[in-house]
């Protein structure tokens, strides 16, 4: 019969067979009962979305996206998505001012680092935070990343070292963070990049990746940078340079949920988008290039698996890049969630539930007393650095800070 | 429930609790008669539990019999009102497929007229865009209005009806006698399918609504009616594929039916002529599958890749007119046959033909006959009178599903709601009965327990017909463990309802072999693992029940709908 | 990325392997698609229960009665008994302590109240070796108010049976009472995310409050996601016998066990690629030279020496059922089936089901065969194994573990 030889339709959430594996895996559920869990969010509740769209329960809005759901799924079925595409398709409130502030991270970011040390001291203030916390629905004991005074952009094109004499090229998808209010990362990639023989350029025009603006519902904002980047992404690849990211969640929205999420076909470029850390494992993997290491860096360091890591599988690109490192001594933990999902945990009503899905999380980096948490997402790092006071610096920095530029400029033949 | 203890003599007993039964159980009872209502097995455990629940918009049988389809449009008009919380307004199409011969549309809009069915042609585009689902290269379409009804509400709110009138109901009773006296039929002997007990209960009047069944009815008092068994095979598919019905525009044919119903589509039926010995043992055979598969496939391309629940078939209990090996081109029309004047034996009715669309107004035909021959002067109101869960409240009033104003209800109560409609007052959703036993269905503790105590279920199976427990993608894998125990608490007995859990997952078992592969083998494979392995859970060694031990044929061994 | 050992799928079996060859010095992955049917285990292996419907007294001895083609057959009965004396240590390693042994089964609680014969059976969990004489015989069954996958009245009759005298106690938490918030959710993981820590202090005074002058308690196993400190922790706090009965669908002990070995692999340098799933394979000759997998991608081939299956049955998509085929999806292996689909199926629910028997080819040394050509160095272990009714013969967890240990045997010689 030719029928059925493939019964899997594009409603992915039949593929489910009810075994509940999901529900262990859901860091929300584990410490919010009111979340009805990635089962009966996901693949139950579309069954009764699908026969009547009064179905749509409004929890869903609880759902991290943190897709640890879909890991977990013995029968492939893409959890996360359901939820986020049901929360596309039948909650009908628009976002709250709050929620379109946190997702505008380009905009906000735009105006911020033009009033850098202003912005950086009003966000700091508590009055400001108070206010924030009672008026928007920020919660007033987190604290905003500081603004940089200088985009990473700016220093691109004025500061960075020339990057036109290389021969091989990428492009780097430098994400948010990176050019307001972290600089230093994008640096360090140049750095890691250069010392390899790589020159760095910036996409032709590059939005933010879109992961807050789907978080917050705000799709055909989402959808309009996605195309953007896309295309810009397409010009870079069909010029010879891949491009690769230091944002496990930028690289993850990118590649996954672009078509998934919000229907942007990414299917001629999505093997050329990719983390730094899995470009240059491959590289030295397959042989052509080598790194060589400060024999004085000492460091005793955990590797947090940030979620969109998890879902990507990737996180062994950045360990066994780092474990490569003679100094470092690498503890390992368990992955767990952080609870921060981006902007989830910023808002007021978030805050109890991020902070205990974090716990365990935070434990484990105390009782591992390490130097430094090695992470590839920005989020999490804010999260881990607020509630343990441990510093979280990305695997490229890490790799970055423990190399010996000229002897790796030798070994591979510069 | 189902502890009725018969009176000694009634008025009428109803034999049969499909709809046509309940219906007639419900109409005697409203019109004053002391009605018995007695079922071998269960409410809808023959043909009513296994058709397409499509609420007829009469449109198919226009060209072919346009006395059935102005009856269906009647019928289908009557019950969008008296039992709202058991239709779907889902609306219907007639669509031309490019094989098909366009010129067979107009003859079929005009036969739709006559019969006073609103068939309005459609430009197939807009089709498409009104259901996504049907094939994208149609040439032509018709809107008509079609629906989805669920037999197993629309019957139980008969019973329950003709129970708030007054009737007693046995279920699992079986007729093995018609009591006989001069020629006439005074009562009936009936067996006690758990105990084995035999009672006589006397009346004036029996009335024989035992569908293609009743043929064995009518042997009991020698009288001969011919029926011709027709199988018609259907398959489940795992949630809604579409939300409008669609007909082909063609003559009747195999599978030309995409039903959706509650969480599920629906896609039908075959039909085969089977000796009559076979109506109990009805099984779906790989070709009729593949012929439901090649078919459907022609107005939904999806279901080449939607996941397949189950497969059942049904038994069409038509009256034989002629000897059509297809049993199409009977007509669906009503026969009640008063066997007094046909036979010269008094007290006896039989009703049938007729199809789940028109059960009402068979049952008036039949009741009508009973009140002339009991001599009882009462008018029939089941036409104008709501069903319990579909009595119009305030809240409900301004739509026909109550959807609105539920909105911000839990999904389990929604779903209830659904279920019952105003009937869902009487759950008690407090505390301990709010939790889910089926997940796939949202059936609650509450929910169960209300339908063991007020809706005459003993069984799991019931239960499944009751509430859709275990009609969902796992198929009981999941909640069929905990609605046994659930069960065995309320009976008082933990033995019968392991030895019913035994029967269910086989019931379940039953309709997903036929379509065993992808994930429903996988399911199965599932529930094997957790059932027999991990519980060792083994009918052949389980210890005997105690007490109301249900005979393995109670639950007929043919697939039922899930 | 080169390994010596590859193994597909993160199961019982695959594990098993891994640890046996990672404790060997060997590089090891493991690439496993979502979680595994570990996660509704009994919390009991058996190894052989049954033999064409008799029940069997000496499994070992009882190898000899199973068909030639039958897994254990081509291991041969010797060794089955070596490696099965293996298996409780390997799992002690992983923290793991399991009660029994191969040559005289015990009898394991099951959810429903009966009692099953089985070989191992992890040491907190309710399984005895005469249920007629169990140190204990007043027995408190406790449940959790609202909990409803967990059946104290069968479980009384099962007990009564025995010469039990049994009692039937509900208790609830604060915490549990909040989890009864979500219609769905009061699962077996919920209930053992909540009962640590402290809680268990709140648990162990109610279970000593209701459980009166028994000197047993039966309850669900639902303690202990993670690790052994829970379980541990109540029994120093409540002095009485504390036994668990496994739940279904979600086995907290399955959870666990699958956790530990986990642990103990990847503490043994082990790489464990979680919600990874092998897309192709690069066949040179008759070997396999390496695997592509859907995350890592084309540009990350993971090469090795030798290569193990352990996909499982159909329930873990090692095998798919086509209407009208039977394939194995990951390299479209040889298999053994019957392909029409009546016969497939048994129309008793409880009956043997052949499709239970199917299973990928293999030559006498686990070998899997593709297009009628051997590879070399790639074998097949656990569910995957065709020949074998796992179900009807009580066999799943020894054939899992078992032909685990000798492939990974096999490979270090």
């Amino acid at each position: 019969m030719e029928y059925q030889v493939k019964n899997i339709s594009p409603n992915n959430f039949e593929q489910c067979i009810k075994c509940t594996i999901c529900t262990v895996y859901c860091p929300v559920l584990s410490v919010n009962p009111d979340y009805p869990g990635p089962k009966q969010a996901g693949p139950d509740g579309e069954r009764y979305r699908l026969k009547d769209p009064e179905f749509y329960d409004k929890a869903l809005k609880m759902c991290l996206n943190c897709k640890r759901c879909e890991v977990a799924c013995p029968s492939g079925v893409r959890i996360g998505d359901i939820i986020q595409n049901a929360r596309i398709k039948y909650d009908h409130h628009a976002p709250l001012l709050r929620d379109r502030m946190l997702a505008s991270t380009d905009e906000m970011g735009t105006l911020a680092t033009k009033m850098a040390p202003i912005v950086n001291t009003m966000l700091r203030f508590k009055p400001v935070k108070a206010v924030m916390h009672s008026v928007i629905g920020i919660d007033s004991n987190r604290t905003f990343p500081a603004y940089a005074s200088r985009t990473f952009e700016s220093w691109m094109r004025h500061k960075a070292p020339d990057q036109s004499g290389f021969k091989k090229k990428v492009s780097y998808f430098h994400g948010c963070y990176v050019n307001y209010n972290f600089p230093t990362l994008g640096q360090d990639f140049v750095k890691l990049m250069n010392s390899i023989g790589f020159g760095v350029e910036l996409l032709k025009k590059e939005r933010c990746c879109g992961v807050a603006k789907i978080a917050n519902k705000l799709i055909k904002e989402a959808t309009r940078d996605a195309k953007t980047n896309i295309e810009a992404i397409r010009a870079s690849v069909g010029e010879g340079r891949p491009v690769l990211g230091t944002s496990s969640t930028c690289i993850f929205t990118m590649r996954d949920e672009y078509p998934h999420v919000l229907g942007v076909d990414n299917a001629d470029v999505r093997d050329s988008i990719s983390l730094a850390t899995k470009f240059v494992y491959e590289l030295i993997d397959s042989g052509k290039v080598k790194l060589v290491f400060r024999p004085d860096f000492k460091k005793r360091i955990t590797y947090h698996v940030p979620c969109h890591m998890q879902r990507m599988g990737w996180a062994i690109y950045s360990l066994d890049l780092l474990k490569m490192i003679p100094g470092l001594e690498l503890v390992p933990i368990e992955s767990t969630c952080c609870g921060i999902s981006g902007t989830y945990g910023f808002k007021k009503e978030n805050y109890a539930t991020s902070q205990a899905i974090g716990k365990e999380l935070f434990d484990n980096i105390l009782a591992a007393n390490v130097d430094l948490v090695a992470c590839d997402c920005e989020t999490c790092k804010w999260q881990i650095e607020m509630s343990t006071g441990v510093p979280v610096s990305n695997p490229v920095s890490i790799l970055a800070e423990a190399l010996d530029v000229e002897a790796t400029r030798r070994a591979n033949g510069l | 429930m189902n502890h009725t203890q018969p009176t000694p003599h009634y008025d009428v007993i109803v034999i049969g609790a499909g709809a046509t039964g309940a219906g007639t159980a419900r109409d005697c009872a409203m019109r004053g008669l002391k009605v018995l209502l007695v079922e071998r097995f269960d409410f809808t455990a023959g043909a009513t539990g296994r058709n397409h629940g499509l609420l007829h918009s009469g449109a198919r049988y226009a060209v072919t019999d346009q006395e059935s389809a102005s009856e269906c449009i009647r019928e289908n008009m009557i019950l969008r009102k008296i039992a709202s919380h058991c239709v779907e307004e889902t609306g219907g199409l007639f669509v031309t497929l490019p094989d098909d011969d366009l010129a067979y549309q107009s003859t079929f809009v005009e036969s739709c007229k006559k019969a006073g069915i609103n068939a309005e042609i459609i430009d197939p585009k807009e089709a498409i865009a009104l259901e996504p689902a049907v094939n994208p290269a149609i040439i032509g379409a018709v809107k008509v209005p079609d629906g989805a009804v669920d037999p197993f509400r629309l019957t139980t709110a008969n019973a329950i009806a003709a129970r708030r009138n007054g009737a007693d109901i046995l279920t699992y009773h079986e007729v093995t006698k018609l009591n006989m006296s001069q020629g006439r039929v005074t009562g009936v002997t009936l067996r006690d399918q758990r105990t084995g007990e035999e009672k006589r209960i006397d009346s004036d009047l029996v009335i024989n609504a035992g569908g293609i069944w009743g043929h064995g009815i009518c042997a009991l008092a020698g009288i001969k009616v011919n029926m011709f068994p027709a199988k018609g095979a259907l398959l489940i598919f795992g949630h809604r594929v579409n939300n409008v019905v669609i007909n082909r525009c063609r003559k009747p044919a195999d599978a030309d039916i995409l039903v959706p119903g509650d969480t599920i589509s629906l896609i039908g039926t075959t039909s085969s002529r089977v000796p009559y010995d076979q109506v109990d043992n009805m099984e779906v055979t790989p070709e009729e599958v593949d012929i439901l598969l090649r078919e459907g496939c022609q107005i939904a391309p999806a279901l080449a890749y939607t996941r397949i629940l189950r497969a059942y078939a049904g038994v069409r209990p038509l009256v034989a007119a002629d000897n059509d090996p297809s049993g199409r081109s009977i007509s669906r029309g009503i026969v009640c046959l008063d066997h007094a004047t046909r036979d010269g034996v008094e007290g006896f009715i039989t009703i049938t033909g007729g199809k789940l669309m028109t059960y009402r107004l068979m049952a008036e035909w039949a009741t009508d006959l009973a009140c002339k021959k009991l001599g009882r002067d009462a008018k029939c109101e089941t036409a104008t009178t709501p069903l319990p869960g579909s009595e119009v409240t305030d809240s409900n009033a301004p739509v026909s599903h109550g959807k609105r104003h539920i909105i911000e209800l839990p999904t389990d109560q929604k779903a209830a709601q659904g279920r019952h409609g105003t009937m869902t007052a009487d759950i008690d959703f407090e505390a301990n009965n709010e939790s889910l036993v089926c997940e796939c269905e949202e059936v609650s503790v509450g929910e169960i327990r209300y339908a063991i105590r007020e809706l005459h279920a003993n069984n799991l199976v019931n239960l499944r017909r009751r509430t859709r427990l275990g009609m969902g993608t796992c198929q009981g894998c999941l909640c069929a463990c905990r609605a046994a125990s659930i069960l065995g608490n309320e009976l008082g007995d933990h033995a019968h309802a392991l030895r019913d859990l035994c029967n269910f997952l086989n019931e379940r078992w039953k309709g997903m072999l036929p379509v065993a592969w992808g994930q429903t083998l996988v399911e199965a494979q599932f529930s094997s693992w957790l059932y027999e392995g991990v519980c060792g859970l083994d009918p052949d060694t389980l210890p005997p029940s105690r007490t109301t031990e249900t005979p393995t044929h109670a639950q007929p061994s043919s697939t039922a709908k899930a | 990325m080169k390994y010596d050992t590859i193994i597909i799928g993160g199961g019982l079996s695959g594990l098993v392997a891994g640890v046996k060859l990672a404790s060997a010095n060997r590089k090891v992955a493991i690439i496993t698609s979502g979680q595994s049917a570990l996660h509704f285990s009994s919390g009991s292996f058996s190894l052989l229960s049954k033999v064409e419907g008799e029940k069997v007294s000496d499994p070992i001895e009882a190898l000899a009665k199973l068909p030639e083609a039958h897994p254990y057959r081509k291991i041969g009965s010797e060794n089955v008994r070596n490696l099965a004396s293996d298996v409780p240590h390997l799992f002690a390693k992983a923290g793991v302590l399991l009660n029994g042994n191969a040559s005289e089964c015990h009898y394991r609680l099951t959810p429903l109240g009966l009692w099953e014969p089985t070989w191992l059976t992890i040491d907190t969990l309710a399984a005895c070796t005469d249920p007629r004489n169990c140190p204990w015989r007043n027995a408190v069954i406790v449940n959790f108010k609202g909990y409803l996958d967990f059946y104290p009245e069968y479980l009384a009759d099962g007990l009564n049976k025995m010469g039990f005298t049994t009692r039937c106690e509900e208790v609830t938490l604060p915490e549990l009472t909040r989890l009864r918030k979500s219609t769905s959710e009061m699962r077996a993981a919920s209930i053992a995310k909540v009962l640590r820590g402290n809680t268990l202090e709140s648990l162990a005074a109610e279970l000593l409050r209701v459980s009166g002058d028994a000197d047993v308690i039966f309850m669900p196993a639902v303690i202990g996601l993670k690790s052994n400190a829970e379980t541990d922790r109540l029994s120093q706090l409540v002095d009485k016998a504390i036994r668990y009965v496994p739940v279904i669908p979600m086995s907290v002990v399955g959870v666990r066990a699958e956790s530990m070995l986990r642990r103990l692999f990847e503490s043994l340098g082990g790489t464990y690629l979680l919600g990874d799933s092998v897309k192709s394979g690069d066949f040179k000759g008759n070997r396999l030279q390496s695997v592509r997998t859907v995350n890592l991608g084309e540009n990350t081939p993971l090469e090795a020496d030798q290569f193990i299956l352990a996909t499982g049955s159909f329930f873990s998509q090692g095998l798919v059922a086509k209407p009208d085929a039977i394939v194995e999806p990951v390299f479209g292996l040889d298999v053994e089936c019957t392909a029409t689909r009546p016969e497939r199926y048994n129309k008793d629910f409880f009956g043997p089901q052949a499709y239970m028997r199917f299973g990928v080819k293999t030559d006498s040394d686990f070998r899997v065969s593709l297009g009628g050509k051997t590879i070399e160095n790639l074998r097949a272990i656990g569910a995957i194994l065709a020949g074998a009714d796992a179900l009807k013969e009580g066999s799943g967890a020894g054939i899992a573990t078992i032909t685990a240990l000798h492939a990974a045997q096999r490979i270090l010689s």
